[in-house]
């Protein structure tokens, strides 16, 4: 056997058991890319730490922990799903050990400073990641004359023509089709809540424009549809349009009211094969100073109050040196006009509101 | 003839061992070999074929875990008389499972729970904390009714109760309804799913049209090359078959966005018509992120299933026949009709079989390209697999799609004969 022939079948044997290693599952592209710069570059250890992708969802979580085989340390989870795995005992109750995150300049805890934010932490098995949004975007030159500003022109083709880029899921575009109707957004998820047909209002505002919407899947569909023209505004993550922007120089504008802030987690698996270097790194990625970092490669923005400071002292904070606070979602202003997601009544009625929503786009 | 083998000596081998039982130990030699040899297939297709299918088969109809957290309560339920609200005994069987329950337990049957009912999530999750502090206290209430209702007033909504019928039986068919649009009312009868929700029958007839069409469209299209490929001479057929492969051996993420990149209203094909003055500018045809879009692109993806088992059962076919047959007086077309292609029949098979088998299941290129209403079934196995968890219901849509290939792989052997398939 050839010395080289050795060392690869060695390398191939050892990869799956890379012993002593964090791994972290998160979404892949710029998003973790943007995770690896701001956690684990600026990590005391960082080449213990390694970044796996995945598709999100519970679905692999729950098939590593039933079978007892679990391979990932962290995962970067949507909030409703925080929720959901901490209930169903996916992730390890960590709510103990909140008093060790590091707390922020003014001396707020973790919990306390994200309060400080507007959000309540919804699980006990996570540290908080980022806000990020579905926010409507528009290329202003397909707009020569009045350019759209509120959520009820997104709803309006009349005054603004061209087709609507919207996803092929519920969430997001039934909150805007809401506050296109008149809903306050601060009153949304009240609305969804107390009033019965709340969601047949919605669907109602959403058929006006329903023969106009070309439906995307892909995060980075959107940005392509309104490039090419295909659709005249459309619905997308923030973060992507953030770095279409930022980083490619594109000329894109947003609406923010009606944008809906939703939340992101990293949770510790239960069974983690390496727990205690994992939780070292998930109290370092959760602190202001690494949130704050993030930003500098993408546009979400931290969800613990004291993150924002740092980026707001540090302007211009983008990494290509440029100011990162006008494409931020969670500006006071912006948070005046968005929608804050609650991700528990959504843990309640996504499924339903999905297969409705599917029986909607279909007919 | 008996009588004369039993009465001769046996016939021994060297080893003074009878012949008939040194051949048997030779043979069963032979026999274990040949079952090591093909023991680790066998494993394989044990491990990842037969242990899945049966899995996913049992998941499909479980539904004893929340069986084993509201053992007492679901036992009360059942006694009722389905008029109203439940009676007392089984709030009061439902307040000591929720108050002595185990978190991670009642956590999953929660998940389970608001499958059937959304809100029973939040419901038992707001009131589980105040439930377990009156326990705690050791003062219990009177009314474990009125107690549960004052603490919260979904406890007295019907509406909760009703989906309870849904989840009492340890084996259950409820997913198997609800992937056709079905679920239980109150008694247990099957009935219709609101109508806002139905949308898994129009799913289901959904993909079975796409497949159908794409097998016929990959049938018309994938024939005339077929053909062309087997009769050329070999250095044309060649280069031919290179134009096949070429997009067989690309990915197939590459080849979907092709197709967006082609079929979008500012894309290829519509720039061409505007240009040629077809059709005008404010005209353009939406032929992507719609049902059109997936057919489209799905038969261009799949059409090498089709013209390879095609071309090989084409080219074993002797030219001779049609020449025979136009000598004896056939015209071309019946020539081709009544002679070369009943010859086919075998490749048309092996290549409609396998392009409907992998178009019913087909997800990502539906999934790119469908948008609005090309969206086939298997996106909601995943959706199911991912977001709600809903295990159950996965493995009943899994099953039904298994069973729909099952029947038509059946109704193919009666009508065509499943030995008349040939890949080559």
């Amino acid at each position: 056997m050839s010395k080289f022939f050795k060392a690869f079948l060695l390398a191939f044997l050892a990869f799956p058991f890379a012993a002593n290693a964090v791994t972290v599952a998160s979404w892949g592209g710029a998003y973790t890319e943007s995770q690896i710069k701001a956690y684990k570059d600026t990590y005391s250890n960082p080449d213990i730490i390694q970044f796996e992708n995945y598709n999100g969802g519970l679905g692999e979580v729950r098939a590593q922990v039933e079978s007892g085989n679990v391979a990932w340390d962290l995962v970067d989870v949507l909030p409703d799903q925080a929720i959901t795995g901490c209930d169903e005992g996916l992730f390890e109750d960590i709510s103990g050990l909140y008093g060790d995150f590091i707390a922020a300049d003014n001396g707020d805890g973790l919990i306390a400073d994200m309060e400080a934010n507007g959000v309540t932490n919804l699980s006990d098995c996570c540290g908080p990641q980022i806000f990020w949004t579905y926010v409507v975007f528009f290329d202003p030159d397909a707009f020569p004359g009045n350019k759209p500003s509120r959520i009820a022109d997104f709803f309006d083709v009349e005054n603004f023509p061209g087709k609507r880029g919207v996803h092929t899921w519920a969430n997001g575009f039934i909150q805007m089709a809401l506050v296109a109707d008149g809903v306050k957004p601060s009153a949304v998820y009240t609305v969804l809540k107390d009033q019965t047909g709340a969601v047949d209002r919605a669907f109602a505002k959403m058929d006006t424009i329903k023969d106009h919407i070309v439906h995307w899947s892909a995060g980075a569909k959107p940005l392509e549809l309104v490039k090419s023209g295909e659709v005249s505004m459309s619905i997308a993550y923030n973060g992507r349009v953030g770095a279409a922007v930022l980083s490619e120089g594109e000329n894109f504008e947003y609406i923010w009211e009606g944008q809906l802030l939703e939340q992101e987690y990293l949770c510790l698996m239960t069974g983690a094969p390496d727990r205690e270097n994992a939780i070292d790194f998930l109290i370092h990625s959760t602190s202001p100073a690494s949130q704050a970092e993030q930003a500098k490669y993408i546009t979400y923005g931290p969800m613990r109050a004291s993150g924002i400071d740092i980026i707001k002292a540090g302007e211009p904070w983008f990494h290509t040196g440029i100011d990162v606070m006008p494409h931020m979602p969670n500006t006071p202003e912006r948070l005046k006009v968005s929608v804050m997601g609650d991700p528990e009544w959504w843990a309640d009625n996504g499924a339903e509101i999905d297969e409705r929503y599917a029986a909607w786009m279909g007919n | 003839m008996e009588v004369f083998i039993s009465t001769t000596e046996q016939i021994l081998t060297t080893d003074g061992l009878p012949l008939k039982v040194s051949l048997k130990k030779a043979e069963r030699k032979n026999k274990i070999r040949a079952f090591l040899l093909v023991f680790p297939l066998l494993l394989f297709i044990l491990v990842t074929f037969v242990v899945p299918i049966g899995d996913m088969l049992l998941r499909s109809v479980d539904d004893s875990h929340i069986n084993t957290v509201f053992p007492n309560t679901f036992e009360e339920y059942r006694k009722w008389d389905r008029n109203d609200l439940p009676p007392e005994e089984v709030y009061e069987a439902i307040f000591f499972e929720l108050a002595t329950g185990e978190g991670i337990q009642v956590g999953k049957a929660l998940t389970r729970m608001n499958y059937s009912k959304s809100g029973w999530k939040s419901l038992i999750k707001k009131t589980r904390r105040q439930i377990k502090k009156i326990y705690k206290s050791g003062e219990l209430p009177t009314s474990y009714k009125d107690t549960l209702i004052d603490i919260h007033e979904g406890w007295g909504d019907t509406l909760f109760w009703i989906s309870m019928a849904q989840m009492t039986e340890e084996r259950t068919l409820i997913y198997y309804w609800n992937a056709i649009d079905r679920t239980y009312d109150i008694d247990g009868n099957v009935v219709m799913q609101d109508e806002k929700r139905r949308m898994y029958v129009k799913t289901w007839i959904r993909t079975l049209k796409v497949s159908v069409y794409v097998t016929f469209f990959c049938l018309i299209l994938g024939f005339p090359v077929a053909h062309l490929l087997a009769n050329l001479p070999l250095r044309y057929s060649n280069l031919l078959m290179i134009f096949v492969l070429l997009p067989f051996w690309t990915s197939l993420l590459v080849r979907t966005t092709a197709w967006i990149v082609m079929l979008q209203q500012k894309g290829v094909i519509n720039g061409v018509l505007v240009w040629l003055g077809i059709i005008d500018d404010d005209q353009r045809i939406q032929m992507v992120y719609n049902m059109t879009g997936t057919i489209i692109a799905m038969t261009q993806i799949l059409l090498p299933f089709m013209i390879l088992p095609l071309y090989s059962v084409m080219k074993v076919i002797p030219k001779s026949h049609m020449r025979a047959a136009q000598n004896l007086g056939a015209k071309p077309v019946r020539a081709f009709i009544r002679v070369y292609l009943p010859q086919t029949v075998p490749g048309m098979s092996a290549g409609g079989l396998l392009v409907f088998v992998l178009a019913i299941g087909y997800f990502i290129t539906p999934e790119l390209v469908g948008g609005k209403d090309g969206q086939l079934i298997g996106h909601w196995i995943a959706y199911h697999l991912k977001t709600t968890l809903n295990w159950g219901l996965c493995a009943a849509i899994g099953s039904i799609l298994l069973a729909v290939m099952l029947v038509l792989y059946w109704l193919y052997n009666k009508i065509v004969g499943i030995d008349n398939i040939k890949l080559g």
